[in-house]
């Protein structure tokens, strides 16, 4: 793994607990989803995304916005944010969310990310946002990281050469996601900065 | 297995001279109950280059320092220190953890420095998979089956236990451990060698052992008067077997009165892990039949536990209540 400049964070499922029903909620207005939704709000979000993809559908912002507000901000998150930037990683917010729905968000996690991409400022989804920052930030996408907690957000990233890492909320889901080949995996947040250091001290030992 | 050069040195210094030669390819091969398990298991991480230190003639001694303390050469065999009346007289809690690492067999060829610094038993790891020690970035044990090899009191990248029992018997007397390094002896506490996981080289250990160092001597101060000492180790099987979970506990006695105390447990965390709350709890305190619970309510209370290994907690401080209980009844 090439040395990492650069976190992509997606905040649902990475940088805090979102409920799932407002997704949801979009996806049985919106696209006519049937059933229960699921218990995770990652799934039901990228769920939602695939929907937004394939029938190139627009969101409800009152209910993302709703998404934002019941979310609850990991407790290793600030810490690990505020240790990054000392280390001199760039830490960019791409999201799929509306660009009011992640200004509520960040209400909720004070952190000065040097970047945040939503949909709106991307113009798209998905892979949109993590391609616009990488090219704003003049990022070689093995530079940069991005936490998912998804198949789809592996897909995505691996799409873009960028490299994925699991975040591993649910065990058991985390293990059916290793399988699909992620470039590394954590547990909390708090092992983000180990990581990197880790990183950057195989490459320097493969240099020596 | 990938091929192999062995060294043979005869004495320490040319050890580490081939040490940093080699750099991160080498590796110090003594008992080899660890190493070639894992040359064998082929991998990644295992060295290439072995440097044997087994000709080396003053590694393998437990012998009197002379004030009433023993030194133990890091090469000293398992076994040869679970035969030894001097340190069955003097650190007898030492001798019974010691009968209860692996087998006869294995202490017949496991040395304690070997034990010591032994790598992590995560059945991924030894299973080859691509984790943190192995050259890849994701902790397999964290989110598969954590029921034995994991830590239950959180992690660092990687989640396995350290495996050792023979630093958590340590501990409790105090003993202190010496390397060679390139630019002279070093001294450390057991806890300073043993911290758990952490980045040195390059590579996830648990020890601070770097690359071109070799750990030459364990010594033990004079055993204190009024010393109370108990291990206690729980394990799937009564011999082989790792700790899931371990206590060494040392109670400083005077009277009935407990003066110190040292609590440390293993198989539950990536380190010996000392207990600093219940040794608190025990200072001053009078021995008596109630004190195993009052201790296990104050023990582990920043637990974290993985999704199958909780129960480690619950062991741990079954242990704690049953090596009070089992020192309150030694006088």
């Amino acid at each position: 793994m090439e040395p990492l400049k650069a976190v992509l964070f997606e905040p649902v499922g990475c940088l805090a607990e979102f409920p799932p029903e407002p997704f949801h909620e979009i996806a049985v207005r919106l696209y006519g989803r049937k059933g229960k939704g699921s218990k995770s709000a990652s799934r039901s979000y990228w769920h939602l995304l695939n929907l937004m993809e394939s029938s190139a559908g627009g969101s409800i912002e009152a209910l993302e916005i709703e998404a934002a507000d019941g979310a609850s901000v990991y407790e290793d998150v600030l810490p690990a944010l505020v240790e990054l930037r000392t280390m001199g990683v760039r830490c960019i917010i791409t999201t799929s969310l509306s660009n009011a729905a992640a200004v509520r968000f960040l209400e909720k996690c004070p952190h000065e990310f040097d970047a945040v991409w939503t949909r709106e400022n991307a113009h798209g989804i998905k892979a949109a946002p993590l391609a616009r920052a990488l090219e704003a930030a003049c990022l070689a996408p093995d530079n940069a990281m991005f936490l998912t907690d998804t198949a789809e957000g592996l897909h995505v990233a691996k799409g873009l050469g960028i490299n994925a890492v699991l975040m591993m909320n649910d065990p058991d889901e985390a293990m059916r996601l290793a399988l699909r080949d992620p470039s590394g995996g954590i547990v909390s947040l708090h092992e983000l900065p180990d990581f990197i250091r880790l990183v950057a001290a195989q490459n320097a030992r493969a240099l020596t | 297995m990938k091929k192999i050069s062995i060294y043979r040195p005869t004495s320490v210094d040319e050890a580490m001279q081939i040490l940093s030669q080699h750099g991160k390819q080498a590796g110090v091969y003594a008992g080899g109950t660890d190493l070639l398990v894992r040359l064998k298991n082929r991998l990644e991480q295992a060295p290439t280059y072995l440097v044997d230190i087994k000709r080396i003639d003053n590694l393998r001694y437990i012998k009197e320092d002379g004030q009433g303390g023993v030194q133990i050469g890091a090469a000293t065999k398992l076994a040869e220190m679970a035969d030894s009346e001097l340190l069955q007289k003097r650190y007898p809690m030492l001798v019974e953890a010691v009968h209860k690492i692996s087998s006869p067999e294995l202490r017949n060829v496991s040395t304690l420095g070997g034990d010591l610094l032994q790598e992590v038993w995560c059945q991924y790891l030894r299973g080859g998979y691509s984790c943190w020690r192995n050259g890849g970035h994701l902790c397999y044990g964290a989110i598969g089956d954590n029921s034995y090899y994991h830590s239950a009191m959180g992690g660092r990248l990687c989640y396995a236990v350290y495996p050792g029992d023979a630093a958590v018997a340590l501990i409790p007397y105090d003993a202190r451990v010496k390397l060679a390094t390139p630019t002279g002896p070093k001294e450390l506490t057991l806890e300073q060698l043993v911290p758990g996981d952490l980045l040195v080289d390059g590579r996830i250990q648990s020890h601070v052992v770097r690359f071109n160092e070799i750990l030459t001597e364990v010594t033990l101060p004079p055993p204190k008067s009024g010393l109370r000492a108990s291990f206690e180790k729980l394990r799937p099987r009564g011999v082989w077997d790792f700790a899931m979970a371990s206590l060494a506990l040392s109670l400083q006695v005077n009277g009935n009165t407990i003066e110190d105390s040292r609590v440390v447990f293993g198989g539950i965390a990536g380190k010996p892990l000392r207990e600093h709350a219940v040794e608190n709890l025990l200072r001053g305190k009078t021995l008596s039949a109630d004190l195993g619970n009052q201790a296990a309510a104050v023990a582990l209370t920043n637990a974290a536990p993985l999704k199958y290994n909780a129960t480690k907690i619950d062991m741990a401080k079954g242990l704690l209540a049953s090596g009070l209980a089992k020192l309150n009844g030694a006088a």
